[in-house]
C-alpha cells in the first residue's frame, strides 16, 4: 500500500542537534508501528491507520506561516484567554487575575514529559511537536474568571499535521477553570495530535472542560496525562463534538492519598462522525475517588467509543471508582461500542462501572406530546435532558448557561 | 363535545374494546368504572392517540375526527390525559416543561407565547392552589416524586394548560386522604360549563369528592351499564358481579 503520509523532523525549524537525534529516534519508531490499528487493545474498535489512509492522500509536517487571525471572544461570560492558532500561542490575556500569579510561556521541548504509552501517536507527537503552552498557576492562587483557551486553525491547512503539546501547572491550593474551545469551520482535511500534561499539586482544583464551537474536517487526536497529588480535585467535561474523527485518550495518576477525578461526557453526534473517549484511571494510593459519567447520543451514521480503564494497586486501599456509560442511538446505523476495563489489586475497595445502550423511550415521548409538545421538540427535549444531567456539579453561572446552550447546539447539528 | 361510536380497539390481535360507545357534554362529568382488564386504560390511552392500537370506529372531538390527529394535536385541541403513571423524566426541568407544553398549546391555538415573568406568575398561583411547593418545579419532571406529588403535578398541568376535556386515568391510586382532597378539590374549581370530566376508576372514594352527572360500567370492552352517582355507591356495595 502506498504511504498516505511523509513526515520530515527537518521541517522543523531552529532545532539543536540534541533535539533533532532524540525526534528523529521517535519518528523511526513511529515509523516501525504506523498508525494504529484493531490489533492494539488500546484501539480494538477503530482502525485509524485505514481511516486516515482513506481520508488523506499524502499527510506532512510542512512549516506553516502564521497569518494574525482575527477571532470572536465569548459574550456570555466573562474570562481570561489565550489565543492559538495551528498550535501556536499567539496572545494571551488576564485581566480578570493577578497577572503576578500566572505564568504563560511557549512550551519548553527541552523538558520532555516522560509518557509511558506505547501509543505511536505519542511517539510521533514526540517527533513533530511545535508551539503549545506551558502556564502554571501561584501557590494559593485561585483564578477569579474562567481562562478559555482559543483554539483556531487556519482554513488553509490543508493535507497537514498539527503536532503541540501543552502543560498546565497548578501549585498548591491553586483553582482554576479552563474551556479549551476549539473553533474552526474548515472544509480540508488535516489531523491534529495533540499532548496534555496537567500536575495539581497539593490541594489544588481544576475544571477541565473540552468544547467545540463548528463542524470541521479535521481528525484529531489529544493524549490528557495528569498527575494528582494530595486532596486534589480535577473534574474533565468533555462536550467536544463536530469533528470527522475525534479520540481522546485520558490517562489520570491519582498518586497520593484523597486525590478525586471525574469524567463527564455528553457527546451528541451526527453524520459520520467518530468519537472515542479512552480513560485509563490510576489509583496508585489508598483514598482516592474516581469518578466516570459518559453519555452519547448517536444519530445518522455516526460511531461512539468508550473505552475505560479502572486501575487500582495493591496499595490503593479504601479506593472508590465508579463508571458509568449510556448511550442512546437515535438510528439504527449508528453504533455505539463500550469496554469497561478493571484491574484490581487491592482488596478493600468499591469499583463500579455499567454501561447501558438503548433507544429513546417512546412513552416518555408521548407523556410530552399528550401535553401539546411537537413530536421533534419532545426528541429534543428528551436528548437534552439526557446531556445535560453530567453538568449537574457546575454552579449556576453563565458558564454552565452557557455548556447547556452549547449542548442544545451539538443536538441541533450546529 | 365527544363523540365515541362503535369504537373497536386492538392490541397484537387482542380485543380490548368491542364496540363502545360514549357521549360528553360540555359541563358534564363522566365517570367509567370496571374491574381490572376491562378497557379503562386503553379508552383513555386510544382518546390521547397513543401508539400500538389498531382501532375501528369513530371518535368525534368538537366535530372534527380524532384519528386525523397526531397526540400533540389532541392536546393542542384541548384534550388532557392524566396519566395513572406519570413518567419521571430526568434532566428535564418541570418549569421548562410546563413553559414549554403551555406555550405549544398556545401557539397552536394563535395566542401569543407567554415569557418567562408571566408563565411564572401563573405557575405560581396554581401550585399554590394545589398546595405544590415551588421548589418541586425546579426540579427534574417527576423524578423521585411519590406517587401523591406525581398525581398533583398532572392535576397542575390541567390547570395551567385549561383543557376542554380532562381525562382522569386513575388519578386517585397512591393518593391519601388528604391528597385526594387536593386533588379532587383541584378537579371542582376548574370544573365550569365548558368544560368536561372523564374520570377513570376502580373505586367510588374519588367520586365522594366529585360528583359525576353519569357513571359508565365498563366490561369487556363495552358499557353495559349507566346511571347517575347512586351506581357508583351500588356498585361499592354489590362488586362488579350483577354487571358482568
Amino acid at each position: 500500500m502506498k504511504n498516505f503520509y511523509n513526515f520530515k523532523v527537518d521541517n522543523i525549524k531552529d532545532l539543536s542537534a540534541q533535539e533533532k537525534k532524540f525526534r528523529s529516534k521517535e519518528l523511526d519508531l513511529f515509523s516501525k508501528k504506523g498508525f494504529p490499528n484493531k490489533r492494539e487493545e488500546a484501539w480494538k474498535f477503530t482502525d485509524l491507520n485505514t481511516i486516515l489512509s482513506k481520508n488523506f492522500a499524502n499527510i506532512t509536517n510542512d512549516y506553516i506561516s502564521l497569518k494574525e487571525k482575527k477571532f470572536e471572544l465569548i459574550k456570555e461570560f466573562d474570562h481570561n484567554y489565550l489565543f492559538i492558532l495551528d498550535g501556536k500561542l499567539i496572545s494571551n490575556e488576564f485581566k480578570f487575575e493577578d497577572k503576578d500569579k500566572v505564568l504563560i510561556k511557549e512550551y519548553d521541548y527541552k523538558k520532555q514529559i516522560p509518557v509511558n504509552n506505547q501509543n505511536s501517536l505519542n511517539l510521533l507527537n514526540n517527533a513533530l511537536a511545535t508551539g503549545g503552552y506551558y502556564l502554571e498557576i501561584s501557590k494559593n492562587y485561585k483564578f477569579t474568571k474562567p481562562l478559555v483557551v482559543y483554539n483556531h486553525f487556519s482554513e488553509s491547512i490543508k493535507e497537514q499535521i498539527i503536532s503541540y503539546k501543552n502543560s498546565l501547572i497548578l501549585n498548591e491550593n491553586s483553582k482554576l477553570t479552563i474551556l479549551n474551545y476549539t473553533n474552526t469551520n474548515s472544509k480540508n482535511n488535516f489531523f491534529v495530535n495533540s499532548f496534555d500534561y496537567l500536575k495539581l499539586k497539593k490541594d489544588s482544583n481544576l475544571e477541565n472542560i473540552l468544547i467545540n464551537n463548528d463542524r470541521c474536517n479535521c481528525y484529531f487526536h489529544n493524549y490528557l496525562k495528569s498527575d494528582l497529588e494530595q486532596n486534589t480535585n480535577l473534574d474533565n467535561y468533555i462536550l467536544s463534538t463536530g469533528f470527522k474523527f475525534n479520540k481522546i485518550d485520558i490517562e489520570i495518576n491519582l498518586n497520593k492519598e484523597h486525590a478525586k477525578s471525574s469524567i463527564f461526557s455528553a457527546l451528541s453526534l451526527g453524520s459520520k462522525e467518530h468519537q472515542e473517549i479512552k480513560s485509563s484511571i490510576n489509583h496508585n494510593f489508598k483514598n482516592c475517588q474516581s469518578y466516570q459519567k459518559i453519555k452519547n447520543v448517536l444519530n445518522d451514521q455516526s460511531r461512539g467509543v468508550y473505552q475505560g480503564k479502572i486501575f487500582v494497586k495493591q496499595e490503593a486501599q479504601k479506593t472508590d471508582a465508579y463508571q458509568l456509560s449510556k448511550a442512546l442511538l437515535i438510528n439504527d446505523n449508528a453504533e455505539f461500542n463500550a469496554k469497561p476495563e478493571l484491574e484490581i489489586y487491592a482488596d478493600d475497595v468499591k469499583c463500579s462501572h455499567g454501561s447501558t445502550s438503548g433507544s429513546i423511550d417512546l412513552n416518555s415521548i408521548h407523556y410530552l406530546k399528550s401535553r401539546g409538545i411537537p413530536e421533534k421538540e419532545a426528541y429534543k427535549m428528551l436528548i437534552n435532558g439526557f446531556l445535560s444531567e453530567i453538568l449537574e456539579k457546575l454552579p449556576d453561572d453563565n458558564l454552565k448557561k452557557f455548556l447547556i446552550a452549547k449542548i442544545g447546539r451539538q443536538i441541533n447539528g450546529y | 363535545m365527544l363523540n365515541i361510536k362503535n369504537l373497536e380497539a386492538k392490541v397484537d390481535n387482542k380485543h380490548i374494546l368491542n364496540g363502545l360507545n360514549l357521549d360528553i357534554k360540555p359541563g358534564e362529568v363522566h365517570a367509567i368504572m370496571g374491574p381490572n382488564g376491562s378497557g379503562k386504560s386503553t379508552l383513555a390511552n386510544v382518546l390521547s392517540g397513543k401508539n400500538g392500537y389498531e382501532t375501528k370506529g369513530e371518535i368525534k372531538f368538537d366535530g372534527q375526527n380524532l384519528s386525523e390527529l397526531s397526540t400533540e394535536e389532541r392536546a393542542q385541541k384541548g384534550i388532557f390525559l392524566a396519566f395513572q403513571y406519570p413518567l419521571e423524566i430526568p434532566g428535564v426541568n418541570t418549569n421548562i416543561f410546563l413553559k414549554t407544553s403551555l406555550n405549544s398549546v398556545r401557539k397552536a391555538r394563535g395566542e401569543k407565547e407567554l415569557d418567562t415573568l408571566s408563565f411564572l406568575k401563573i405557575v405560581k398561583e396554581k401550585s399554590s392552589e394545589l398546595g405544590i411547593d415551588e421548589k418541586f418545579l425546579s426540579r427534574q419532571l417527576n423524578v423521585g416524586f411519590s406517587g401523591g406529588e406525581k398525581k398533583k403535578n398532572e392535576i397542575l398541568q390541567m390547570k395551567i394548560l385549561q383543557p376542554k376535556l380532562a381525562i382522569l386515568d386513575e388519578t386517585d391510586s397512591g393518593l391519601d386522604i388528604d391528597a385526594l382532597r387536593i386533588v379532587a378539590d383541584g378537579v371542582n374549581s376548574y370544573k365550569n360549563k365548558d368544560n368536561a370530566f372523564l374520570i377513570i376508576t376502580h373505586y367510588q372514594r374519588l367520586l365522594d369528592y366529585i360528583k359525576p352527572d353519569f357513571i359508565h360500567v365498563l366490561s369487556k370492552g363495552k358499557i353495559v351499564k349507566t346511571g347517575d352517582a347512586e351506581l357508583g355507591v351500588e356498585l361499592e356495595k354489590t362488586g362488579y358481579a350483577n354487571f358482568i
